[in-house]
Parts: C-alpha cells; structure tokens; sequence
C-alpha cells in the first residue's frame, strides 16, 4: 500500500466513522455552496431575466430616417435583420398624419403603426376595449375621445388631405398618381362594403382588395371570401358595369352592385378632383374597437394599422420606429452603431437605457453581498467545527505526533479532511444551488434557468478553497499540541 | 555497550526540580524497569527518553548520539526511527481499525504495508480482530494492539509507561509474556511502571525519589 492510498484511508475514514461531527462541518459547506451556487447562477441570469422584464418600461432605442432620407417598412425589415432574433423584443413602426374629422370640424395626429408590436414595445398601453384586428379599426386615445364623444364600437369618419402637410410639416409631393384607388358603397343593410383597387400603368386593375364583413356572410360577404368574385376585376379599366363587366354574386347582388359602386365612385371622384387620386381627399370610416388610456402625449392621437394609413393616403413612409431590445448598454450601443447607416439613424433612448443599467447593478451588488455574507458565514462555521473536531481529536493528534507524524503531516492530513469536506460539500451544493437558482427564478421571475457547466468546477473549487481556509486555525492548533501532555496517565 | 545514557541530567520547571542531575544508563536487549511514587519524576524521565522533552542540563546519549539539544523536527525523526512507545491508556486513532492503527506508525515511519501489520496482529494474538474498531475491543486487546503498533518498525527501544496500569492481571501476564518475547529477540525495554509485579519481570529497576535515583536493583530471580 501506497503512503497516498493510506492517506486517502485515513481521511475518508475519518469522516465516514466520525459521522455527526463531520456532518456539521459537511453540511456548513454545503449549505454555502449552495448559496454561492445560486447565488451565481442567479446573478449571471438575473441581468437576463430582468432585462426582460424591463423591456416593459417601453422602447429603449428609436430608429429614424437620416437626414435626407425616408424611412418604409422594407428598410426596416432590412435594419431589423441586422440585430439577433432573441435580443430583439418589439419593433412599432410609426408613421404620424394630420387627418381631418370634418364632420366636428377637428383634425387629429394620428399614427399608422403595427398593433402587435405595439403591444411589445409599450406593454403599459392599457386599452379599454380591444386592440384594432380587422381593417378600418383604430384605437382613439383618451382626450380625443373625450373631446369628440366616441366610445368602444362608434364609427368615426377620418379624411386625407393630400395637400395638407404631414404632423411633421414635410411636403407631400413624390406621390405616384393614380395609383391606389379606394372608395365604399352601401351594400346590403345599408351597411358600407370597402374596396381598394391599385391599378397599373394603363389604368387597369392590377390588385383587389373587398371588405364585405358587413355583409351577411353566406350571402354578400362571400364578396371578400371568394376569390372568384374579385378576379373579375383584374385587367379591366373603370368605370365598370354590372352584369356586362361583372357577374354579380348568387344571391347578392346588392353587395356585388356595391363593390362596383364603390370602385366607379372612386374613380369618378379621382377625375372630378383632376389630380389623380391622391390629388384630393379621401374618407373612411373607422370603428373604434379600443380607448387608448397611457396618462402620456399619446391619449391625443388616434392610432389605426399602418396598411389601413397607407390606404388611406397611398403611401408607405415610416417616421421612426421604436425598437425593443434586451441587451446591456454595451450592447445597445454596438447594434445602435450597426442600424446605423442605410439611410437610417439609430439613437438610444436614454432615459430608460440608463435607469435599467443603473437597477441591474444595484441588484447584482446585492446580490455579490449576499454572497461574500455567506461565504464568510460558513468559513467561521466551519472554522468553528473544525476547531472542536481539534480539541476533539487532541489525545490522536498527540498520539500521531509520538508515533513521529511531523508537523507537515499533521497539516496535510487536516488539510486533506477539510478539502474532501469541500470536495463533497462543493459538489452538493452546486447540484443543490442549481434548484435553488431554478426556484427562485421561477417564482421571482417566471422562467427557468440556464445550467451553466462552468459552475459545478467552480463551486467545488471556491467550496475546497474555503474548506481549506477554515482549516488553518485550527491546524495551527493542532500543530501546536504536546503529545507529553495529552498521552499522559492519570 | 550502553544504547541510552542519561549523563547528569536535570529538568527544572521554576523552583520545582522535576530531575535532579540524574544519571543512568541502559545497555542495548536490556529491559530495564523505572519505579518511583507519582512525583518522582518518573514521567519526566520518561518523555525525555521518549524523545518528547529536553532536559535543562545534562546530556542524552541515544545509540550514542547526544540528543538533548536536537531541536524539535529532529527529535520527531528519531522518535520514529528508533522508539516504540507505549501507553498506559492504549491511545488508539478510534476511527481506524486495529489494523489500520498499526499501519499509521509504518505510515509515519516508512511505508504501509498491511500484511505486515497484519503479522505483528498476529504475534500479539490479535490476527482475528484486525478488522475491529478500537471500541470493538477489550482494553487488554487494545494494548496488546499497541504492542503490535511499537514493534512494527523494529525500534531499537521499546519504552512502556505503566503499559498494565489498566488491565487486569490476566491482561497484564499476556503483555509481560510479549514483553519476555521482545526481550528474547533481543529488543532494548524501558517500562516505567509503579507495580512491584511488573517491575520484577525486568532484569534490573531503577527507582526514583525525588527526582533522584534513589537505588538501582538487579532482579535476581529474572529468567531468560
């Protein structure tokens, strides 16, 4: 047998048949590193977790157009590509107009923008009703609907002033006459049927769109569900005519009429007005599905989806988007500098960047203290044990040092307890730290934790260096101690 | 030829003179036995023979070697290397089994090696137990484990305080046989003892007074 293999005999025997003793001191580790364990995970994955949950104080960067440039939903999609899927949270792109309720001689600023990434990116928007689903829904922020006098499910009809100016004072002039047509009619019930036609280059009907949801279903709204219906209107020049240019629906022919109706409205205005049809000014009605209560600027704006504005004004152009990310400053400054470029400018919204930098720190040195606490703790715990284990163990000590243990020996083979203490108690309390990580993460913060393979060495190797620590008073000790006074006969 | 000699030593604890400029000296196979009332001195005698203090004054010539002034490291070694020591009260590693409790003095000394340690079992008796715990054992077994523990090294000096102070006497004849065998092999035994009956089973016994030697006796009747 080996010096080494004794060694090992002697200490593992130590600890497996001095069991209550060494439980203490066992358990004192392990209870640290699982603490420290936890600890760790939790504040490496705290950053992670709470940036997600900060996302919910809004937009913290906005991307806008540079100067001299515009800004549409393709050059966002292309900016958005540069930044990684799971970073980014939310992107609402905003297009701001003036447009007119003639009917109570008001006009409103109202934002064109994607409600499902509103939702992401302003998840403190809170609605009274719902968000807008279908076309020609908008959702009307609080003052306004106060002003006015709408509710949840009141229609409201909105007007395009194409000589206006935008909210932001630009000039409307690279338009492309002629272009989108769009126009309603009253169908069946006298409820409206929408109908948005684009036409080519010989004033031809390129592309269809019908909104017949007013329609009863089996009957009239089979205007917008059979694709047969609106192919016939591909290829063909207004004004058209019913029965000689189209074949009315079975059944409903006050809705078919009306889709023609519409389109040749629309067509006839667009000649009256002699500009094309964004030369003049167009209404739709709206129904208002949700007020949109934010105790913010944006109580004053009506907001409707961005297709519903680019109808209405036939155009696609974006003022800014406001993008979510979930990222440290570092990092939202690096994919700021990348979105940059491209004719975009990309800023960080400061305000929020800053007071999340600042609540991740505070927690993470909460966190770090927490820890060094209890790091200390069990060091004078298991100093503690490891000192009575000494006074304990005096006579064998004494013995050891007669049969001719030098004080080296003496050291190594409490050392040696007190790392295998640390071995065993670090590998317990990286397994057992790593549910307490996941119980907290779950119950604090809703998700789960990634394990972190780096831990389970770590925490063996601080647990063992602690260990060791704790150990040296009381080595000091047992080095010191007279064998011709503890072996002594009474 | 003389393998420990004490030449004139004292130990002087403040005012108290524990030894008073002693000399004796043991030849090398002699087994010799101290006697003395408590407060002779006898125990200090004893751990400097053992190699576990130094005296004020004087000189102690092991194997021929002054050893009172070696620093502590060095008396360790030759603790080691030379003295098997035994106790009145056994001093076990109480989690090692009797095996193993003999293997840590060859641990210290030299190499592990349990079939050896189990063959010195087996000289005292104790082959069968060897997988036993001390508190397994009987406090004659123990000792005689501790027999088995000072001579598994070969020491040249064997040194035993009151080592039957604690058994009874059919425990005591079975150690003083170990010790009649040890001597016939020629090992050097130094006991230091206050039974009369132990101290007669050595050649010769030295009695302290007062951290004196108070007279030396040559046991007439000792039989080889």
């Amino acid at each position: 047998m080996t010096k080494r293999r004794m060694f090992l005999r002697m200490v593992t025997a130590s600890l497996l048949r001095r069991r209550s003793r060494m439980l203490i001191a066992l358990l004192s580790i392990g209870i640290g590193a699982t603490i420290l364990a936890g600890m760790v995970t939790i504040y490496y994955d705290v950053p992670r977790q709470m940036r997600a949950q900060m996302r919910s104080y809004g937009a913290n960067m906005l991307l806008m157009p540079a100067e001299g440039e515009t800004l549409d939903s393709e050059k966002l999609a292309a900016a958005l590509h540069k930044l990684p899927e799971d970073a980014l949270v939310g992107a609402s792109p905003y297009r701001y107009v003036r447009l007119d309720m003639t009917s109570r001689q008001q006009s409103f600023t109202t934002a064109g923008t994607d409600f499902e990434q509103v939702r992401k990116t302003s998840p403190y928007f809170s609605v009274e009703g719902s968000y807008p689903e279908a076309p020609r829904e908008v959702l009307v922020g609080r003052e306004i609907a106060g002003t006015i006098g709408v509710k949840v499910g009141s229609d409201m009809e909105l007007t395009w002033q194409p000589a206006a100016r935008d909210a932001d004072g630009s000039a409307e002039d690279d338009r492309v006459p002629g272009a989108v047509l769009s126009g309603s009619a009253e169908g069946f019930g006298k409820q409206m049927v929408y109908v948005t036609a684009t036409l080519d280059g010989e004033a031809k009907i390129a592309e269809i769109s019908i909104d017949a949801s007013t329609q009863t279903p089996e009957y009239g709204g089979r205007a917008q569900t059979e694709p047969a219906f609106a192919a016939q209107f591909i290829g063909k020049a207004l004004p058209l005519e019913m029965e000689k240019d189209i074949d009315a629906l079975s059944g409903a022919t006050v809705t078919s009429a009306a889709v023609v109706e519409a389109l040749n409205a629309a067509r006839a205005a667009d000649a009256a007005a002699g500009a094309g049809p964004s030369g003049q000014p167009k209404t739709t009605r709206y129904r208002v599905t949700g007020i949109l209560v934010t105790g913010g600027e944006e109580e004053g704006y009506v907001f409707m989806s961005t297709d519903d504005l680019i109808t209405l004004t036939g155009e696609d152009k974006l003022d800014v988007a406001e993008l979510s990310i979930s990222a440290d400053e570092a990092q939202l400054n690096a994919y700021a500098e990348a979105l940059t470029g491209d004719g975009i400018m990309a800023r960080l919204v400061k305000r929020v960047t800053k007071s999340e930098t600042a609540v991740l720190g505070k927690l993470q040195a909460l966190v770090f203290l927490v820890t060094v606490v209890v790091l200390i703790l069990t060091m004078i715990c298991v100093s503690t044990t490891m000192m009575a284990v000494v006074s304990e163990r005096r006579r064998e000590i004494g013995l050891r040092k007669a049969l001719g243990a030098s004080d080296n020996s003496i050291r190594g083979e409490f050392l040696g307890e007190g790392m295998f203490l640390g071995l065993l108690g670090g590998l317990m309390g990286a397994v057992l730290g790593f549910v307490f990580a996941q119980v907290v993460s779950v119950n604090v913060f809703h998700a789960s934790i990634v394990f972190r393979p780096l831990l389970l060495p770590v925490t063996v190797l601080v647990s063992m260096v602690i260990a060791a620590a704790s150990c040296l008073m009381p080595i000091k000790r047992a080095v010191a101690i007279d064998p011709a006074i503890v072996l002594k006969g009474e | 030829m003389a393998l420990l000699e004490l030449k004139n030593i004292s130990k002087i604890y403040g005012e108290l003179k524990a030894l008073d400029n002693v000399s004796i000296h043991v030849d090398k196979g002699e087994w010799v036995a101290i006697m003395g009332p408590s407060g002779s001195g006898k125990s200090t005698m004893m751990n400097i023979i053992g190699c576990m203090d130094k005296p004020t004054k004087g000189e102690v010539l092991l194997d021929g070697e002054d050893i009172s002034k070696l620093p502590g490291k060095r008396l360790t070694d030759i603790r080691r290397d030379k003295i098997g020591l035994i106790f009145q009260q056994f001093h076990m590693v109480t989690y090692l089994t009797a095996v193993e409790n003999v293997m840590v003095s060859q641990y210290y000394h030299s190499m592990p090696d349990e079939a050896e340690a189990l063959e010195a079992l087996g000289r005292v008796g104790l082959r069968e137990r060897a997988k036993h715990l001390p508190s397994q054992l009987s406090g004659g077994e123990q000792q005689r484990v501790c027999v088995a523990r000072a001579l598994i090294n070969h020491p040249e000096l064997i040194l035993a305080d009151e080592p039957t102070g604690n058994l009874d006497e059919a425990n005591e004849n079975i150690v003083l046989d170990l010790f009649r065998q040890l001597h016939r092999e020629g090992t050097t035994l130094i006991v230091v003892t206050h039974d009369p009956e132990v101290a007669e089973a050595a050649q010769r016994t030295i009695v302290l007074e007062h951290g004196k030697v108070a007279r030396e006796v040559v046991n007439e009747n000792f039989v080889e």
